[in-house]
C-alpha cells in the first residue's frame, strides 16, 4: 500500500509500520543504550542495599535538614508525573489535534515517573521495613503510631490513585493497538497480544466506547491529577515548624509548577522520539510550536505564583522568615542556585519560546525544555532545604547541607530507571497511539478558499447522551 | 444453521452502500456491523449503535468508593484515638482528602470496567475477522442463516467489496 | 448553497444577511427595554444618593463600610473577570466562543464609571498604610505617602483602558461595518472608530496581532487589580492574615462571576433578540462546561487556604477560621459554599442540564449569587476590624456581624443598576455580536456530511 493516498493522507499500513518499527523490530541503539542503562540502574540497587546496610549516615541528612535530596526528587518525580494527564486529558477534552501523536508518551511518562516517585519514600525512610509497620499499625506496645491526620499518609493514597487511574487509562486507550500487534505478530507474541486485546474488533459500539470511554476518563483524571501534587505540597503547606513553607499557595503553586516542568519533560521526550524512531511524519514541528506555547502560558503562570509566594514571604514582616529569604537570595551558595533556578526555569527558556523559529527548531526545544527541568528540580530543592536548614531559633543547630555523592547517584540512577522503563515499554507497546494518528487522518481533509488551500478537520455533530 | 460474511472494502463508500444495502435487503438490524481500524465519525456507515449507560459506572463507583472510604477513615480514627495538633479525634477535613481520591479511584476503576463492558469485551469468540482491517480495510460483516447467504453475498459483492471471506 | 438547513440552529451562510441580522440588534428594542432603561436609571440614581449619604453620616469610620467594598469588589471582579471568557478562546482558536466574544467585551468596558465612582469615598476612608509612625503590613515596603490609595486607583483605571482598549481593536471590522451600513448617528460611530478600515491583508492580520496583544495585556492588568485591590482593601487591613492564594482566589471568583455574566447576557440576547441561529446549543454547551470547571476552582482555590489554616492551628490561622469561617461571617460563608460550588456543581455535572439553554443560565445566576456572598464573607469583616488593632501580631478581638443598612443597599441597587444600564447603552452602539466573527466563521466551518454522518467541517488556517 502506498504511503499517502489521493487526498495526501498517511495510509493506515504506513502508520503501522513505521510506528511499530521499534516494537516489531529492535533499533540499532536500543540494546547498547538499554545495556547501559540497566548496568547504571543495578548500581543503584546495589546502592540501596548498602545503604540499608549502614542506614541514613551515608547521605548529608542530619539534623535539621532531615529532608534533602530525596524529598526534592520525590516531588520532583511526582511534578513530570503531571505531563500525562495535561497533555492527554485536558487537550483530548479542548479537541487539540496537535496532541495525537504526545497522549501515549506522556502517559507512560507519568505511569513511570509515578513509580519513581513512590520508590523515593522507602529509600528516604532507611530502615526501608518500617514502611509496613506505618501502612499497617498493629496493636503492640511500641507506644509509636502514624499520624493519620498527616499529609504524608493522604500522599500515598493519592499517588496509588493516580498511578491506578493513569494506568488504567492507559490500558483501555491501548486496546486498539494491541489488535494492531495482534494482527501483525505471530506465535508467543500473538497470544500475548490477543489475550491483552480482550477480542477487540473494531465495531462502532467500541469505537464509540474508546471515543466517550477517553472522555470520561479525562474528565474523572483532571481533578485527581490536581489532586495529587496539591496533596504533596500540603506536605510542606500545612506545617507551622518550617520557615517559609506555611504558605497557602503552595498548593496551586506546586501544581502549575508540575505542568512546567511536566510538560517540559514531554517536549524532551517528543524530541528523543523523532530522533531515535525517524517518526518525522508524525511528530512534526508544529506539535512543538503548539507544546511551546503551551508552555509559555504556563510558565508565566508559574512566575506569577512564584512571585506571589515570595511577596506574601516578605508581607508579613515576619524577621525570620525575611531572614530565610535574604539567606536564599543573597547568600552563597543558595544565591548561586536561585539565580540558576530562575534562569534555567523561566528567564533562559520562555523569551526564546515567543520566536517561533525556535519553537519549531527541535534542537533548540530540547535543550530548552532540559534547562526547565533543572531549574524546576532547583525549585524544589530551594523550597525544602533552605527552611530546614534554618529550621529551630537555636543558632547552634543551624546546619548546611552537602548531598553526599551517594544522594546524586540515586539521583542520576532515577533518571536511568525511567528512561529504562520507557525503552522497555517501546518494545512491546507502541509508544505512539496508532489509532489517533489514523483517526486524525480521516477527519482531516483540506479545501480551497480562494487560492489558498487550508486544512481542515472534521467535527462530528454532538448528540444527547443519557446521564 | 447460521453463517458469518465478511466482505473488505478500501472505499468507505462502497462499505456505506454496503451497510445501505444489507439494510434495503430486509436484514435485521442488529445482524450486520461494521469493522474498521480507526474510529469513523458516528454513523458514517449508516450503522446502528444503541445507546449506551457508561456513565452510570462513574456514578456507582463514586458511590461505592464514598461509603467505603467514610467507613475507613472513620473507624481508623477510632480505632487509634489519638488527639494530633489538637484537631478532633474525626477530623472531617482530614478525611475529606482521602475520601475524595477513594470516591474518584473507585468511579475510575468503575468507569474502566463500564468502557470494557459496554464495548462487550473481552469478547472470547469475536468472530469472523481479518487483520487487513487493521491495515485500513474495512469490514462489513454479516451474519445469516444459509438461506439468506446468497442473497448477504451479492447485496456485498454489488457494492464494490475487495473480497469475501465466508465461515 | 451548504447544508445549513439540517441544523436546527446555525448562522446563516449569506454574509449579507449575517450583517443585516447582527446590525439590527443596536436598533432592536421593544418598549419593554425604555421601561427598564428608565428604571435602571432611577435606580443608578438612588445609588448615587445612597454613596453621598453614607458618605455624610459614616464618612469617618472604617468599620461601616465592609458593604460597599464588598459591592466594589464584585462588580469590577465579575465585570472584568467577563473578558477572559473571550480571551482564552481567541488565544486557543477555538470557534465557539465568537458569538459571545463581543458581549464579553462589553461587559468589560461597562463597569468603569461605576467602579471609579465606587471608589473614590472608599479612599478617602481606607486607613493609611502608616499610622502612629509604624507601617501596618502591606504588599507596599516602603510605604510612599500615595500609596496604596494611588495604585489602586491606578489599577484600576488601567483596568477600564484595558477593556475599552480590548473592546475598540475587536470591533474594529464592525465599525467599518456600521459606518458603510448603519445610518444617523450610527453610521456617523462607524466612521469615526473605523478609522480607516477597509478589509486589506495587512489589517486583516494586524487586526489579530493587536487583539492578541490586548487580550494578552488585558489579562496581565485583570490579574494585577485583583491583587492590589484584594490584598489593599481586605487582606492588609486585618493583623495577621498572610494569605497567599488569596489574590488568585479573589481573581477566580471574579473569572466565575465573569462567566456567569456572558451567559446571562447571552441567554438575554437569544430569547428576547431572537438570536437562536447564532447563540445556539453549542455556546451554551461550552459556557456551562467552563461555569461547572469554575465552581471547581472556587472549591480548590478555597481547600487550599483552608486545609493550611486549619492544620497550622497558630494563633493568626485561628483568627482567620474565626473572623472568615466561623464567627460573624458563618451563615454567609454557609451562603457562599452552597452557591459558589455546591449548587452549581450539583447542577451542572449533569450532562443535559449542560447540553441545554436554560441549564447554564441557572448555573449562572446561582453563581453570581455565590461570588456575591463570597465577597461580602471577606470585605465586611475586614472592614469591620478595630483600626487600632492593625500593628496586632494576629487578630485577637474578632468583631460581631455587621449588617447592611439602607445606603449598602441602595449603593448595591444602584450600581448594578448603572452596569445594566451601561450595557443596554453600549448595545445602542455596537452589534453585540461580532459580525466579522459570525462572517469568518462561516467561511470556516461548514455543517457537511461525512458519508452517512453529519458534522461540522472547520477550516484550520493557522
Amino acid at each position: 500500500m502506498q504511503q499517502r493516498d489521493n487526498q495526501n493522507r498517511l495510509s493506515q499500513e504506513y502508520t503501522n509500520r513505521v510506528l511499530l518499527n521499534g516494537t516489531l523490530s529492535t533499533p540499532r541503539w536500543w540494546y547498547p543504550l538499554v545495556s547501559v542503562l540497566l548496568f547504571f540502574v543495578v548500581i543503584g540497587f546495589i546502592l540501596f542495599g548498602i545503604q540499608i546496610k549502614y542506614g541514613l549516615g551515608v547521605t548529608g541528612l542530619n539534623r535539621p535538614v532531615y529532608w534533602g535530596l530525596y524529598i526534592t526528587t520525590f516531588v520532583f518525580w511526582v511534578g513530570i508525573s503531571h505531563a500525562g494527564i495535561m497533555i492527554s486529558a485536558i487537550l483530548r477534552i479542548t479537541q487539540a489535534e496537535w496532541r495525537r501523536p504526545v497522549t501515549r508518551a506522556a502517559e507512560i511518562l507519568t505511569i513511570f515517573s509515578l513509580l519513581t516517585a513512590l520508590v523515593f519514600p522507602l529509600i528516604h525512610a532507611g530502615r526501608t521495613w518500617r514502611i509496613v509497620y506505618w501502612l499497617m499499625p498493629y496493636d503492640a506496645a511500641r507506644g509509636i503510631w502514624p499520624n493519620i491526620r498527616s499529609p504524608l499518609f493522604m500522599d500515598p493514597i493519592a499517588i496509588s490513585t493516580y498511578l491506578t487511574g493513569s494506568t488504567l487509562f492507559l490500558f483501555v486507550a491501548l486496546i486498539p493497538d494491541l489488535a494492531v500487534l495482534r494482527d501483525r505478530t505471530t506465535g508467543f507474541r500473538k497470544g500475548f497480544y490477543t489475550i491483552l486485546a480482550l477480542g477487540w474488533r473494531g465495531n462502532p459500539r467500541q469505537w464509540k466506547m474508546q471515543v466517550v470511554g477517553g472522555i470520561l476518563l479525562s474528565a474523572l483524571m483532571l481533578p485527581i491529577f490536581v489532586s495529587v501534587h496539591s496533596i504533596v505540597s500540603w506536605d510542606f503547606a500545612v506545617t507551622t515548624a518550617v520557615e517559609g513553607w506555611h504558605s497557602t499557595i503552595f498548593a496551586p503553586y506546586f501544581v502549575i509548577g508540575a505542568v512546567h516542568s511536566g510538560v517540559s519533560a514531554v517536549v524532551t521526550m517528543m524530541a528523543l522520539m523523532r530522533w531515535g524512531w525517524g517518526w518525522n511524519d508524525f511528530i512534526r514541528p508544529e506539535h512543538f510550536d503548539a507544546l511551546a506555547r503551551l508552555l509559555t502560558v504556563v510558565a508565566t503562570a508559574w512566575l506569577g505564583f512564584t512571585f506571589l509566594e515570595l511577596l506574601f514571604a516578605l508581607y508579613g514582616l515576619d524577621a525570620p522568615e525575611i531572614a530565610l529569604r535574604e539567606m536564599q537570595i543573597f547568600q552563597y551558595p543558595w544565591n548561586m542556585l536561585f539565580l540558576t533556578f530562575l534562569l534555567t526555569g523561566y528567564i533562559i527558556p520562555v523569551p526564546m519560546w515567543l520566536f517561533k523559529r525556535v519553537r519549531t527548531n527541535i534542537a533548540l526545544m530540547f535543550w530548552s525544555s532540559i534547562l526547565v527541568n533543572i531549574g524546576m528540580w532547583l525549585e524544589r530543592f530551594l523550597i525544602i532545604v533552605p527552611g530546614l536548614a534554618r529550621k529551630s531559633p537555636f543558632v547552634f543547630t543551624w546546619e548546611a547541607y552537602s548531598p553526599s555523592w551517594f544522594e546524586w547517584y540515586v539521583l542520576f540512577w532515577s533518571f536511568c530507571w525511567v528512561i529504562l522503563l520507557m525503552l522497555l515499554f517501546s518494545r512491546v507497546f507502541p509508544l505512539v497511539p496508532l489509532f489517533e494518528q489514523k483517526e486524525s487522518e480521516v477527519f482531516s481533509d483540506s479545501i480551497k478558499i480562494g487560492r489558498a488551500t487550508v486544512p481542515t478537520i472534521f467535527r462530528e455533530e454532538e448528540e444527547e447522551e443519557e446521564d | 444453521m447460521s453463517k458469518s460474511i465478511l466482505g473488505l472494502f478500501l472505499d468507505p463508500n462502497h462499505a456505506a452502500d454496503a451497510m445501505d444495502g444489507l439494510k434495503e435487503s430486509g436484514f435485521e438490524r442488529g445482524t450486520f456491523d461494521v469493522l474498521t481500524g480507526t474510529p469513523y465519525p458516528e454513523g458514517a456507515f449508516g450503522e446502528y449503535v444503541p445507546q449506551h449507560r457508561l456513565f452510570r459506572f462513574p456514578a456507582f463507583g463514586a458511590i461505592i468508593g464514598f461509603t467505603v472510604s467514610l467507613f475507613l477513615t472513620t473507624a481508623t480514627q477510632l480505632a487509634y484515638p489519638l488527639i494530633t495538633g489538637g484537631k478532633p479525634i474525626l477530623s472531617i477535613f482530614a478525611m475529606l482528602i482521602i475520601m475524595y481520591e477513594m470516591t474518584m479511584l473507585s468511579a475510575v476503576i468503575f468507569s474502566v470496567i463500564g468502557i470494557i463492558f459496554e464495548s462487550r469485551l473481552p469478547n472470547i469468540k469475536p468472530g469472523i475477522y481479518d487483520p487487513r482491517i487493521t491495515e485500513g480495510y474495512i469490514g462489513v460483516v454479516i451474519t445469516v442463516d444459509d438461506s439468506d447467504l446468497d442473497k448477504a453475498q451479492k447485496v456485498i459483492e454489488k457494492s464494490g467489496s475487495e473480497e469475501i471471506k465466508v465461515v | 448553497m451548504s447544508t445549513n438547513a439540517h441544523h436546527k440552529e446555525w448562522p446563516p451562510s449569506d454574509p449579507k444577511i449575517v450583517k443585516e441580522e447582527l446590525l439590527a440588534s443596536t436598533k432592536k428594542g421593544s418598549s419593554n427595554l425604555k421601561k427598564i432603561s428608565k428604571i435602571m436609571g432611577i435606580l443608578s440614581v438612588l445609588g448615587l444618593v445612597g454613596l453621598i449619604g453614607k458618605f455624610f453620616i459614616d464618612g469617618g469610620d472604617q468599620t461601616q463600610w465592609g458593604y460597599i467594598a464588598a459591592i466594589l469588589a464584585f462588580i469590577f471582579s465579575v465585570t472584568g473577570g467577563a473578558p477572559m471568557v473571550a480571551i482564552a478562546p481567541f488565544i486557543a482558536r477555538a470557534n465557539w466562543a465568537r458569538p459571545i466574544s463581543r458581549m464579553a467585551h462589553v461587559i468589560g468596558a461597562s463597569a468603569l464609571i461605576v467602579n471609579i465612582i465606587i471608589m473614590i469615598p472608599l479612599l478617602w476612608v481606607l486607613p493609611p498604610l502608616v499610622v502612629e509612625g509604624a507601617r501596618r503590613r502591606s504588599i507596599w515596603f516602603e510605604a510612599p505617602v500615595y500609596s496604596p490609595h494611588f495604585w489602586d486607583t491606578l489599577s484600576l483605571i488601567m483596568l477600564a483602558i484595558a477593556g475599552i482598549g480590548l473592546l475598540y481593536v475587536s470591533a474594529l471590522p464592525d465599525f467599518a461595518i456600521m459606518r458603510d451600513n448603519a445610518e444617523g448617528f450610527r453610521k456617523k460611530i462607524g466612521t469615526f472608530l473605523a478609522g480607516g478600515f477597509v478589509g486589506s491583508t495587512v489589517q486583516w492580520s494586524t487586526l489579530r496581532m493587536r487583539v492578541g496583544i490586548m487580550s494578552t495585556l488585558y489579562f496581565f492588568i485583570y490579574i494585577f487589580v485583583h491583587v492590589v485591590i484584594s490584598i489593599d482593601f481586605s487582606l492588609s487591613m486585618v493583623p495577621g492574615w498572610r494569605d497567599a492564594i488569596y489574590p488568585m482566589a479573589h481573581a477566580m471568583g471574579g473569572i466565575q462571576g465573569g462567566v456567569a455574566l456572558v451567559i446571562i447576557l447571552a441567554w438575554i440576547m437569544r430569547k428576547y433578540g431572537n438570536y437562536e441561529n447564532y447563540l445556539n446549543i453549542n455556546v451554551f454547551w461550552a459556557l456551562g462546561r467552563l461555569m461547572f470547571a469554575t465552581s471547581l476552582m472556587w472549591i480548590y482555590f478555597f481547600y487550599s487556604a483552608f486545609i493550611v489554616f486549619w492544620y497550622g492551628k497558630s494563633m493568626s490561622d485561628n483568627a482567620w477560621l474565626d473572623l472568615l469561617i466561623r464567627g460573624p461571617m458563618v451563615y454567609v460563608f454557609i451562603l457562599g459554599m452552597l452557591f459558589s460550588f455546591i449548587f452549581p456543581w450539583w447542577w451542572l455535572i449533569w450532562n443535559k442540564v449542560r447540553n441545554s439553554i436554560t441549564g447554564p443560565v441557572i448555573g449562572a445566576f446561582i453563581a453570581l449569587t455565590g461570588v456575591f456572598f463570597e465577597r461580602i464573607r471577606i470585605y465586611v469583616p475586614a472592614w469591620s476590624v478595630d483600626p487600632k488593632l492593625i500593628h496586632d501580631k494576629w487578630l485577637s478581638v474578632i468583631p460581631g456581624t455587621l449588617y447592611p443598612d439602607i445606603w449598602d443597599i441602595l449603593v448595591l441597587l444602584g450600581s448594578i443598576s448603572f452596569v445594566i444600564l451601561t450595557v443596554i447603552f453600549l448595545s445602542r452602539l455596537i452589534p453585540f455580536i461580532g459580525v466579522w466573527e459570525v462572517q469568518q466563521f462561516n467561511l470556516l466551518a461548514k455543517p457537511v456530511k461525512y458519508i452517512k454522518a453529519h458534522g461540522i467541517r472547520v477550516a484550520k488556517p493557522d
